[in-house]
């Protein structure tokens, strides 16, 4: 007798999007976090007394509004503040803005460049346009390409008539946009090396590849999808971090009576006649369910929780060829004073937004350069937040908590990762930034860096890669995870997945947990 | 009037000659010098519809040696039996796995044969699913798969010995600014594959070019075009560097589209986001060659110089920068007569090659025993670029590049052989298919003019 119709392993924003779905139609699901807490990579911590941080993932933009609205997580706490601006801070003393507020960014823009701030908004519109065409095929379960069924001959025929009907000129930027380098396509756009980069730099998030590799710039489109209450390319910080929203997303479930139980990890899926039929925790306590979804990435799931033995031999070869490759790191500051940069001094509304250490392609190639070969960046790439600015509740009065996203520092580390390595990375991160900044090291009361090899012993992220699965168009749409499996289901009756492992990805989005859910209900 | 004109003399040039002269028109063809030899694979349609006999398609046997690191090489021949047993030697898991990896690549070579003797497909139309879906259930798998793919990873799936990823991997990224680990270079691995035998990945060279010249009912005209004349949005003929000027209603150019579009033709006809587009068309040269006689044998006909992947990727790593590789690829081929030619890659266009030269000798020089060079002579991109007529030096006049193949070949507007300017025509290595196909582009674009 089964217990629950559904158990979703792994308690991360995707598995709570996929139980609160599932318990809405009126399921029973039980959801099983390894961790004492829900939320997976979001998740906000107070690491130093006083400090709360987004400690792993650290803005909010991808989220599916339909998931916002569905779940009406609003109500359950939800609370997103805009962020206003990017700075990229330049060696000479200079630096590019870019603001959210149109004549402002046209300004600033025209004192790098004319012709960019004339192409801008040309620029901008053709991205809207790109994430409107793929908007559609976010909410979609892939459909098979190799399959003769009439189902998914189907599906085929929607989607090509969904690109005919984009019109041949919006059909071609799109494919360009699969297939080019983001600094081959922004090369077409923009002279200004600083805003080349600066944009190119979300082409290579997630990935191991630099931005002159083919397949970036659709991950630069990926990042562009970010939709705030309508509006498109809005990014935010949620109140409280982004723990809060997978608070409101489990506080949804729970209310429509999901059960959600934390410090209990799964140690393995119960597999009978060719059928999962429960999980067994690690305690040994078994549990039996008629579905098991896993939130957990497909290296995970499949060699570890089911095993090769209970899967087909060329799909547990998709799996192992399945790339992960993490290659970001986070170093979380407690601050005594806000950073002061040379470029603009003092405490100003730039630092209200995000700060971006990307002055060239070049810069970012040549960080590129080091990992591939199996090294952190001398002078990595730095995504810079400061949360308590927007949000005071994350710092005590007086005093600042900073974000830093890192790029590259590779998994696959030559000697492997140590607690040296560790606070090396650390001090590069702090040197690059003090360069534009000179106050941050005396600034700093309190440091936490979390590497690849962290983020895969602490969250379960096979390789520390965000995105459960790089993020390249080999690994993307039909081919996510493997191809002919898509669509949430695996070759194992009665499993099921929905992490950012599948279709659409990774990036705090929900919509692998919404498009399982509503595959498993069949309303899709 | 009933005049054609074809500028260029490579092999599209001379099929597209032949057509339009078969069909009755009165063709022209202006050369600035004979062109050189086309590597490539020639598709049989070409050699059906022009009724060529004696194409010879040459290639050594073995068709590429590796040096190997602890001495010895690695030979791989045309015989399969006889490289599995090669690459025994080297590793047994690798020899194990190349049939197979042979026969999944052959397989997606012959769907790229079908689509390259076609003009570039529809996309989204069902014929072209159709057909692709002929591969296969695991063979459109491994397509939709592959094509987007780094050459590296792929590599990496199959097989473990350096030697060999370095080898392969090298033809994934031919004439092309980017290495092994970027996206997009495992489709240009299975292009190099087209047209040759399963575990077979160089091209082989033909005799194609010459059978052409041989064809009657073309005029060959050796000079050069400095302009197309164009009135009322349409071509009325071309005005040549002697000063004469030809008046014809029908231009057919083998140039590369940015040079025929934006500097033959007087500006003001184009539209200026077509100019603009074509202005991005990448045609960056990244092989210099050097070309010498030796005094004895060598001991190699084909000799590829590519240890690893990552000596491969750092090669590129200096291109990227702005650098000569200072460990560039090498592939050297040397005929009966102990001619060799080296093609060296990177060397950026426009970057100075000084010592190179030397360079390179010394880095074969440990290959070829005690044979001793003679008239030595390098070709860096920009030579090329004025002796063969190659845009920045580069063979392909547009990188083939994920997003300059197919049906963006080489933009979208003009992958139809057909440009804005009525009567103005392009074949070429830069139209679909190109970048080493012999022939396929003129065929599909005196097709599209004779409306077949």
């Amino acid at each position: 007798m089964a217990d629950y119709h559904a158990i979703v392993i792994g308690g991360g924003h995707n598995g709570l999007v996929c139980a609160a779905y599932l318990a809405r139609a009126g399921r029973k699901v039980l959801v099983l976090e390894r961790r004492e807490r829900v939320g997976g990579a979001a998740v906000t911590e107070e690491v130093f007394p006083g400090f709360r941080f987004s400690v792993f993932s650290y803005v909010v933009s991808l989220l599916r509004p339909e998931i916002i609205r569905d779940l009406d997580l609003p109500r359950h706490g939800l609370h997103i503040l805009p962020l206003e601006s990017t700075i990229t801070p330049l060696a000479n003393s200079d630096y590019l803005a870019q603001w959210n507020d149109h004549d402002q960014n046209r300004r600033e823009l025209a004192r790098h460049s004319l012709r960019d701030a004339e192409a801008y908004d040309e620029f901008g519109l053709m991205l809207h346009q790109m994430a409107r065409a793929v908007k559609p095929l976010l909410a979609m379960a892939p459909p098979d390409p190799t399959s003769l069924s009439f189902g998914e001959l189907m599906g085929m025929k929607r989607l090509a008539e969904h690109f005919r009907s984009l019109g041949p000129r919006r059909f071609n930027t799109l494919t360009k946009l699969l297939t080019m380098s983001s600094a081959d396509f922004l090369d077409e756009w923009f002279e200004t090396e600083a805003l080349k980069a600066t944009k190119s730099a979300s082409g290579i998030i997630g990935t191991l590849l630099g931005p002159r590799s083919p397949g970036t710039a659709y991950v630069l489109l990926h990042h562009y999808m970010g939709e705030l209450d309508g509006v498109f390319r809005a990014w935010g910080f949620a109140k409280g971090g982004n723990g809060s929203v997978s608070a409101a997303i489990a506080s949804a479930a729970k209310a429509a009576g999901a059960e959600i139980r934390c410090n209990s990890p799964v140690e393995r899926i119960l597999v009978s006649y060719g059928r999962a039929r429960g999980v067994v925790l690690e305690n040994g306590e078994e549990i039996k369910a008629k579905r098991v979804i896993s939130g957990a990435d497909p290296r995970r799931t499949f060699m570890q929780l089911v095993g090769e033995k209970h899967l087909p031999a060329p799909f547990v070869e998709s799996i192992r060829r399945f790339r992960f490759r993490g290659a970001s790191a986070k170093v979380n500051l407690a601050l005594g004073e806000l950073p002061d940069f040379t470029c603009l001094p003092g405490r100003g509304p730039h630092l209200r937004g995000a700060i971006s250490i990307s002055p060239s392609i070049d810069y970012l190639e040549r960080a590129y350069d080091e990992a591939k070969y199996g090294e952190i960046s001398t002078r990595p790439y730095l995504d810079i937040v400061i949360p308590s600015l927007i949000d005071p509740g994350m710092a005590p009065p007086g005093k600042h908590v900073m974000s830093i996203f890192v790029q590259y520092a590779p998994y696959h580390l030559n000697g492997g990762w140590s607690d040296a390595r560790r606070e090396a990375l650390g001090d590069t991160v702090v040197d690059t930034l003090s360069q534009y900044a000179p106050n941050l090291k005396n600034a700093i009361l309190h440091r936490q860096v979390v590497t690849p090899a962290d983020i895969e012993r602490i969250v379960g992220l096979t390789e520390g890669n965000i995105f459960q699965g790089e993020l390249s168009l080999q690994q993307m749409f039909f081919l996510r995870p493997v191809p002919a499996w898509a669509k949430y289901r695996t070759p194992l009756a009665g499993l099921y997945q929905c992490g950012a492992g599948t279709h659409p990805g990774g990036g705090v989005m929900g919509a692998s947990g919404r498009n399982a859910a509503l595959q498993i209900l069949g309303t899709a | 009037m009933n005049r054609a004109i074809v500028i260029g003399g490579g092999s599209d040039a001379l099929v597209a000659a032949q057509l339009l002269a078969r069909a009755g028109r009165e063709v022209m063809v202006i050369e600035r010098r004979g062109a050189s030899l086309d590597e490539g694979w020639v598709p049989p349609k070409v050699l059906r519809e022009l009724k060529i006999e004696g194409l010879e398609p040459e290639r050594p046997d073995p068709w590429l040696a590796l040096p190997l690191p602890g001495g010895g090489r690695l030979e791989l021949w045309r015989d399969m039996a006889r490289t599995v047993d090669a690459i025994r030697r080297v590793s047994p898991h690798d020899a194990e796995r190349w049939p197979e990896f042979c026969e999944r690549m052959a397989r997606l070579a012959r769907f790229l044969e079908a689509v390259y003797a076609a003009p570039p497909p529809d996309p989204l139309s069902p014929g072209f699913a159709l057909r692709a879906r002929r591969l296969g259930r695991r063979g459109l798998a491994d397509l939709l798969r592959i094509l987007p793919m780094p050459v590296a990873e792929l590599l990496d799936d199959w097989f473990e010995a350096d030697a060999l990823k370095g080898a392969l991997g090298a033809a994934g990224v031919l004439h092309l600014l980017q290495g092994p680990r970027s996206g997009g270079t495992a489709f240009r691995l299975l292009h190099h594959h087209v047209g040759s035998p399963p575990g077979v990945f160089r091209p082989a060279r033909s005799n194609v070019l010459e059978l052409l010249r041989k064809l009657p009912r073309v005029e060959l005209q050796n000079t050069e075009v400095l302009r197309i004349s164009v009135s009322g949005g349409a071509v009325t003929g071309v005005v040549l560097k002697d000063g004469r000027e030809l008046a014809a209603l029908l231009v057919v150019s083998s140039v590369d589209p940015r040079r025929t579009l934006l500097d033959l033709v007087e500006p003001g006809w184009l539209d200026p986001e077509l100019a603009r587009a074509l202005r991005h068309v990448r045609r960056r040269g990244v092989a210099a060659r050097l070309r010498l006689e030796l005094d004895r044998s060598p001991g190699f006909t084909s000799l590829a110089l590519a240890p690893s992947l990552d000596y491969l990727e750092r090669a590129y790593d200096d291109a990227k920068h702005g650098r000569v590789s200072r460990e560039p690829y090498l592939e050297a081929t040397c005929d009966e007569r102990h001619r060799m030619e080296v093609l060296v890659q990177y060397a950026p266009y426009g970057v100075e090659c000084r010592g190179l030269s030397e360079r390179i000798q010394a880095l074969l020089g440990e290959h070829w025993g005690d044979a001793q060079p003679q008239h030595v002579e390098l070709l860096a991109p920009r030579e090329l670029e004025e002796f063969e007529g190659w845009p920045e030096g580069q063979p392909h006049h547009a990188e083939l590049s994920l997003d300059q193949a197919l049906w963006m070949r080489p933009l979208p507007e003009l992958a139809h052989y057909r440009t804005p300017i009525q009567g103005l025509w392009l074949c070429g290595p830069a139209m679909h298919p190109g970048a080493g196909i012999a022939g396929a582009a003129g065929l599909n674009c005196a097709h599209a003019i004779l409306g077949r």
